[in-house]
């Protein structure tokens, strides 16, 4: 049983749109193809999955992808100034890439910390009780 | 059996089925707006709500299921408050603004959402629309989609889906950013849609109508210096009193050429003559392929949504389709040579305008194999507008006769408009070509119906014809798994609109369920009362040889008639 659900779970769509995140950082157009091949879905339908989770991406991402949450319990610790920094740092709005590719801005709704606000989440990092120069310093050591 | 009540009315049923259903055999109507006759149930919309006693929750009746001894409300206080509640509320994305408005809406005369709101007596609404700022989706040369009105309701996603087997759309996002929309939004012109308009047929907001040509064909009818030529498909004369009577199946060939002479058109000729050319053009091919072992099975031509569909999912198999044109660009290629030549009129002066059950075909004429054929396609829907705003009273208008040369034709010809014609028109000119016979029996009641996927052993002298038909790019897909997996077809006739071109995407929007039966013997009726009934006896169509296409399958009807066709990735 245990073998056939990590059989199951190997195979399903979401994990496969996760591999090729990871890979590619973000699911290119012939693997959606492929996709749609595989599970006999539309490619719109498949392009309807993933377009439901905010964390895939179907155009090439920056190379470090910064999340600010901006929900209610960060919010009340200013989670907007750091916003607000950022932005105007990177010269970004949500949901855009630097030219250079280096990041790509994301506004998000809980990452999960929220007695740890404001939070800040670098492709698989989180930092917690951030604030506008801790943020700068973050992203200064990605550069 | 099974007994329940439903508001207070017992009730026996010999199967199980969904609570709406079971409330319909009772004469009840529950509103409902995102459950649609022959889709797959969706529960979204929840208008269909009903109360069951001992249940504390309201269940919705499309997907819930009768039980023995239920005891249901369709129509109690709070079903009613709920419905008119979560109404407003569905309405509030339904965006009907000062240019998205009732008044110009493609669905104002047979507004899906009104009748709703009559049903369920709504009295007020609290909430302003919510303008998401989409824009319109103008990409394709058939459909235009506004978002705006759309209210997610999923009938167009299942149609294509579920019925068509194609699924351009899908819903994308989450939460109030929740939208009906193309692979990566790209538009209905820029994906594998195959323009056959199903979507338009359900769509309850007129979120979905056809890219309209109305307004430029108004322009050059006032355009002296042209002469304006029209040609009306088979499935158009069966349909188009529907938006003026409200009631389906009636024939009106002759008010139909009456309001097109009044509204001025320079010549009024029929699109049936032009099919009973496509029987010459593709009999003769069939024959060919046949005597000389060419590729087969030989697919017919006409329908311009199944033959989108077969170059972006079957391009492998481009050699099978027939060469010839469409009826339609087979009338435009006609008209702006032989008709010129007869009448003496400058080609370049000519603009030809069609008619069509169909919105794939506004595509088809603009295809660049065949550009300058046809000039303007209408869409039944559109044609009635025409009239109605020229003052027309459509009902009472006496009848007329199509203008000679392009205008005569036979029965097999009329039949092209429903599943199964083209194929029956066919064999009845190949048998008797073949035969050199006069067949004894006219009608080939193995291809007549409504079924999706219809099959056909035909025996003429001597040779077995293997032929097949299918209607509904659903079906189509199914009958080319077929021929993929090496039964062996001779023949097989393709429609992409369920039930043939009557059924097609820009036919009236009609809230009869036996709106296709209706057409159809309607249909079957035009053929059995005329004299003419085979497309060889035409005499016109021998004429247009004698005169000018010199024989079926010549260099000169080559370079008119027939066409090409191309791979189109998905």
């Amino acid at each position: 049983m245990d073998k056939f659900k990590s059989l199951f779970y190997q195979d399903s769509l979401l994990e496969k749109l996760h591999q090729f995140q990871n890979t590619y950082g973000y699911i290119p157009e012939a693997e959606i193809e492929n996709l749609s091949e595989k599970y006999q879905l539309s490619r719109a339908n498949v392009y309807g999955v993933i377009s439901f989770y905010s964390m895939f991406y179907t155009e090439p991402t920056g190379k470090y992808i910064i999340r600010i949450c901006d929900i209610i319990s960060c919010h009340l610790n200013e989670s907007d100034s750091v916003l607000k920094a950022v932005k105007s740092y990177l010269d970004l709005k949500s949901h855009q890439t630097t030219e250079d590719k280096k990041f790509t801005l994301e506004v998000v709704e809980c990452l999960g910390h929220c007695g740890e606000g404001p939070v800040m989440m670098v492709n698989n990092k989180i930092f917690t009780k951030i604030n506008k120069n801790k943020a700068l310093e973050i992203l200064n050591d990605c550069m | 059996m099974l007994r329940a009540e439903i508001d207070g009315l017992n009730i026996e049923l010999e199967e199980k089925m969904s609570i709406l259903d079971a409330a319909k055999k009772a004469n009840i109507n529950i509103p409902t707006l995102c459950y649609e006759d022959g889709l797959s149930i969706y529960g979204g919309c929840r208008l269909c709500v009903v109360e069951i006693e001992g249940e504390d929750l309201l269940k919705p009746a499309c997907a819930t299921k009768i039980e023995a001894g239920m005891k249901i409300k369709t129509h109690s206080k709070k079903v009613r408050d709920l419905r008119k509640n979560l109404f407003e509320l569905i309405i509030a994305t339904h965006n009907i603004d000062c240019q998205l408005n009732c008044l110009t809406c493609s669905r104002a005369s047979n507004c899906e959402l009104k009748d709703i709101a009559e049903d369920i007596g709504l009295s007020k609404m609290r909430l302003a629309p919510i303008k998401r700022g989409d824009s319109i989706d103008n990409s394709s040369y058939s459909i235009v989609r506004e978002p705006e009105k759309c209210i997610s309701c999923n009938r167009c996603i299942r149609k294509c889906e579920e019925v068509q087997g194609i699924g351009i759309f899908t819903t994308a996002n989450r939460g109030p950013e929740t939208v009906v929309t193309t692979f990566k939004d790209r538009g209905m012109g820029n994906v594998e849609c195959t323009n056959c308009g199903q979507c338009i047929l359900s769509c309850p907001t007129g979120a979905l109508h056809e890219l309209y040509q109305k307004d430029s064909v108004l322009d050059i009818l006032n355009d002296e210096s042209k002469h304006v030529v029209v040609q009306t498909a088979p499935a158009v004369r069966v349909a188009i009193s529907e938006p003026f009577s409200k009631q389906a199946g009636d024939i009106s060939t002759g008010q139909l050429v009456t309001a097109l002479k009044r509204l001025g058109f320079d010549a009024v000729f029929d699109t049936n003559f032009a099919a009973d050319l496509t029987i010459m053009e593709e009999g003769t091919e069939l024959i060919e392929r046949i005597n000389n072992k060419g590729e087969l099975p030989l697919f017919t031509s006409c329908s311009p949504g199944w033959i989108k569909f077969i170059e972006h999912f079957y391009p492998e198999y481009l050699d099978n389709l027939s060469s010839a044109k469409s009826p339609q660009q087979m009338f435009g290629a006609v008209a702006k040579s032989y008709y010129a030549k007869e009448a003496g009129i400058n080609p370049d002066d000519i603009v030809v305008v069609s008619v069509m059950p169909c919105t794939a075909k506004k595509f088809e004429s603009k295809r660049e194999e065949m550009a300058g054929d046809v000039d303007y396609v209408l869409t039944t829907r559109e044609l009635a507008s025409i009239i109605k705003s020229a003052g027309i009273d459509f009902l009472n208008l006496e009848e007329s006769e199509y203008d000679e040369l392009l205008g005569v034709s036979s029965g097999a010809a009329d039949i092209f408009g429903t599943t199964g014609g083209v194929m029956e028109a066919a064999l009845r000119t190949a048998t008797e070509l073949i035969t050199g016979e006069e067949l004894r029996k006219i009608e080939f009641e193995d291809v007549r119906g409504l079924q999706g996927i219809k099959k056909a052993e035909v025996e003429i002298g001597g040779l077995k014809l293997k032929a097949a038909v299918a209607n509904g790019l659903g079906n189509t897909r199914k009958v080319m798994e077929m021929v993929k997996e090496g039964e062996e077809f001779d023949f097989v006739e393709f429609m992409a609109c369920p039930g043939g071109c009557m059924g097609g995407g820009g036919q009236p929007i009609s809230s009869d369920q036996n709106v296709l039966e209706k057409r159809q013997q309607a249909i079957y009726q035009i053929d059995k009362n005329k004299k003419l009934r085979k497309s060889h006896e035409n005499p016109y169509i021998k004429k247009s040889y004698d005169d000018y296409l010199e024989n079926p399958g010549s260099e000169i009807a080559h370079k008119l008639l027939h066409t090409k066709y191309k791979a189109r990735k998905i």
